[in-house]
């Protein structure tokens, strides 16, 4: 599994621990990392993966149907789950504002076997970091 | 003295702006199964 992630673009380094079942992904720099990918990989190398957690800094931005979303590269961006900590993003949207999150982009869901790793990943605010 | 503090600003500015870039910074998964 370690190798098929490190295949993946934008991966810098990845740490696996067997003992706590955590595998810990460092990005490139400069590289555009893209954690719907890693989902798959994880997969295909046929372990499954119970939760996806993000630490990022963007922008928080509204799409045309009025959703918040939270943009980490010009061509990336995650749709927000809304939630307590989502609605403090709010008043930040479209600013010049540079926030760093702690976030959730993937839970398995309970009683699926095999979940669905094309559908669009949502990012649930777990923490707010930092805005600059 | 105003080239002076100009070229400092750039150099400043230079040092801190690509620390203010979006991006992921750190992901870690849980995973099932691993052996």
């Amino acid at each position: 599994m370690k190798q098929h992630l490190q295949r993946q673009s934008g991966v810098a380094n990845v740490d696996v621990s067997l003992i706590d079942g955590k595998v810990e992904i460092t990005p490139k720099e400069d590289g555009k990392i893209e954690p719907a990918q890693l989902l798959k990989a994880t997969y295909d190398s046929g372990v499954s993966v119970a939760a996806l957690d993000v630490v990022a800094r963007g922008k928080v931005v509204k799409d045309s149907s009025g959703s918040l979303e939270f943009q980490v590269e010009p061509n990336q961006a995650f749709v927000i789950a809304p939630n307590e900590l989502s609605k403090g993003l709010e008043p930040f949207a479209d600013s010049a504002t540079v926030i760093t999150v702690r976030g959730q982009l993937y839970k398995k869901p309970v009683g699926k076997k095999k979940p669905d790793t094309s559908a669009p990943l949502k990012l649930t605010i777990l923490e707010v970091q930092k805005k600059e | 003295m105003n080239r002076k503090a100009l070229a400092l600003l750039l150099l400043v500015g230079s040092i801190f702006v690509p620390q203010l870039q979006a991006q992921i910074k750190h992901i870690e998964m849980r995973v099932e199964g691993m052996t």
